[in-house]
């Protein structure tokens, strides 16, 4: 199924899901999973996590599960999963979820993630959490794209509705075999072929009525209820709005159509120079309106949104606090004398980096972005990791200079805390701290 | 790398990480603050938005990601515009060289110079021992009509890049101004290159 602007609702989804379950349980082998029970670790833990998972999702780059194609806009496996890995940073509601349900597993079984027999129960959670999230992005996604509110309830049930519809073809393809229901879908007796059945060829051509009649019949016909007719209340509604199930079977197919011919997606990180075409409207914008309200003229009365009726159960969010005091010293940003270079290049070589990689990294910097300006107190390293996580490892906006060659990407973060001879929790709780300044200024 | 590229590199880079802190910053609870009117209308400037507006749009990475998906529509729409429209050719210069049939009088006096495409003539006019130059547009050019309704500022160069005339057009599609050079016409091109050209002065 396509809609505006998502990416992780079609065939290549159930892929995403097994490599993303895959690493994890590689990921959860490495990592300090007790401390799920501990509440203040929770944050360290995901950043953790995601390291650990994003390199073993690395190594599936070129495998087949990993290339294979995971939507029709042409992102591989492997891309659509190292995205919603990140999106889980920007959505620590759904990490908070999943380590409250391992903690409340621990309760019950004790520290299962050793227990090898227990694969399937971790699996299930690591499924449920990004099962979750997917339709969290893509809901927001679709909102970004068409302006229209949106919900992951919503894409659900455009979910939902696919899917019922790619059963009802089946069933009209082999009609003869399976004549009862087809009769029942289309709620007359069959006599001869039934023209629908030729007639329908997509899902714009999908009757409401032939969708609620069709759930209604999966209990006599396949053994268990059909998705409008379960016992949950979740679509309990929708079997008595033809209208409204019309109007969602319209709005697949007509998008369908529309991007039958579309060969990339709307990929919302986009191009360098859109970054900056954008922002200098945003800038522009953000003063209009400063200096409307310093010109002491009434302005207008507020249009803002109010809340769309909530339909979603709530997902209890847990923002990691960013009020840790830095107390480390800086590494100075200026020339740096001889001893230091030669103690560097020494660490580097360790590294099998370029001798002189920070030295010449140091120089790459443009001493007059705000970027730089805003981290003029954290040493190169941490800057890196900072770029590493924003942006990821490579970036065709890197200058060489910040490059492994023997990767071609930024030095791995072990790399970096290495060239900064801090631990790896040092390097994270950092970079962190750098990122929430940032955003704290960014936002302005 | 020549060190235009390397800035505009930095630039992006610069952007783009900024683009990603507005952008993936967690924020609970988000959704869309403003609706595609508002933002469309401040983006047009023909509404500001309120100081709740403002402050409603940079918390909120959603509605910051659709305000950039409108702003790129909106600039990717202005860039089409910009395109000429077939009946109203857009004209960035024209150019023209001094040529041995131009200076055919027995004193040598250059008359008139005309540029390549023919749209554009130089005439001299000796006057109180100097000379006047004189800019005039064809008639028959295919921008006449835009340029005698825009009135854009113009200016003439020799082939070493010195201004010969600047100024707009009259009515007449025409602008006249003292030759600023003590040699005359005829020997100043000839000195510089023998070339000038008539161009729009970027504003």
């Amino acid at each position: 199924m396509r809609l505006p602007g998502t990416r992780y609702q079609e065939h290549g989804w159930e892929q995403v899901r097994k490599l993303l379950g895959h690493c994890s349980l590689h990921a959860f082998r490495q990592i300090e999973m007790h401390h799920v029970l501990e509440p203040a670790q929770h944050a360290a833990l995901l950043d953790a996590y995601t390291d650990a998972v994003a390199a073993s999702l690395r190594t599936h780059v070129r495998s087949a599960r990993g290339a294979a194609e995971g939507n029709s806009y042409g992102e591989s496996v492997y891309e659509l999963s190292l995205g919603l890995l990140y999106e889980l940073q920007a959505q620590p509601a759904y990490w908070a979820a999943f380590v409250a349900a391992m903690a409340s597993e621990h309760a019950r079984s004790g520290a299962f993630w050793h227990d090898a027999a227990a694969e399937g129960v971790l699996r299930k959670k690591v499924n449920d959490m990004y099962a979750t999230l997917r339709d969290k992005v893509d809901a927001d996604n679709y909102i970004v794209a068409t302006g229209r509110e949106c919900s992951p309830n919503k894409i659900y049930t455009y979910r939902m509705l696919d899917t019922a519809y790619r059963e009802i073809a089946d069933l009209f393809l082999a009609w003869e075999q399976n004549a009862a229901q087809v009769g029942a879908i289309l709620g007359r007796p069959l006599a001869g072929t039934p023209i629908e059945v030729r007639q329908m060829k997509s899902i714009g051509g999908c009757k409401a009525e032939w969708i609620i009649r069709w759930s209604e019949s999966q209990e006599q016909f396949s053994g268990s209820p059909g998705p409008l007719h379960t016992k949950s209340k979740r679509f309990a509604s929708l079997k008595n709005s033809p209208e409204k199930i019309a109007a969602l079977l319209t709005e697949i197919g007509d998008y369908e159509e529309l991007s039958a011919n579309m060969d990339s997606a709307e990929e919302w990180q986009g191009e360098a120079g859109e970054a900056a075409a954008w922002l200098e409207d945003y800038w522009r914008v953000l003063g209009e309106s400063e200096q409307a309200e310093a010109s002491g003229l009434p302005h207008d009365d507020d249009r803002i949104l109010a809340a769309p009726a909530a339909d979603d159960e709530d997902l209890d969010d847990a923002v990691p606090g960013a009020d840790h005091a830095t107390g480390h010293d800086a590494a100075s940003a200026d020339a740096p004398d001889e001893a230091l270079l030669a103690v560097e290049q020494a660490r580097a070589d360790e590294l099998s980096l370029p001798l002189r990689y920070l030295e010449l990294a140091r120089a790459a910097q443009e001493a007059g972005s705000w970027t730089v300006r805003m981290m003029r107190d954290e040493s190169l390293p941490i800057r890196l990791a900072v770029y590493h996580k924003l942006l990821g490892a490579s970036d065709d906006t890197y200058p060489d200079a910040w490059l492994d060659p023997a990767t071609g990407e930024l030095p791995t973060l072990q790399q970096l805390a290495a060239l900064d001879q801090i631990s790896m929790p040092t390097l994270r709780k950092r970079r962190n701290e750098a990122i929430a300044r940032l955003q704290a200024a960014g936002a302005r | 790398m020549k060190e235009n590229d390397l800035n505009s590199a930095q630039d992006d880079l610069d952007a783009r990480l900024r683009e990603r802190v507005l952008l993936s910053r967690p924020a609970p609870d988000d959704r869309l603050m403003l609706a595609d009117a508002t933002l469309i209308a401040a983006l047009d400037g023909t509404r500001p938005l309120t100081p709740n507006e403002r402050q409603a749009l940079s918390a909120s990475p959603l509605t910051l990601r659709r305000f950039r998906q409108l702003s790129l529509e909106r600039q990717a729409a202005a860039q089409h515009a910009v395109q000429p429209a077939a009946n109203d050719p857009v004209w960035t210069g024209s150019s023209g060289m001094l040529r041995a049939a131009s200076t055919t009088s027995a004193a040598n006096e250059l008359e008139a110079l005309v540029t390549d495409d023919g749209h554009w003539t130089l005439h001299f006019l000796p006057q109180d021992g100097g000379w006047q130059v004189i800019l005039s547009l064809s008639a028959d050019a295919p921008f006449a009509a835009r340029l005698l309704r825009d009135q854009p500022l113009l200016r003439v160069i020799d082939g070493g890049g010195a201004i010969v005339l600047q100024g707009r057009l009259d009515a007449d599609g025409e602008c006249e101004r003292a030759w600023p050079f003590a040699t005359a016409p005829a020997s100043h091109f000839q000195l510089y290159g023998a070339g000038f050209a008539v161009e729009p002065v970027a504003p």
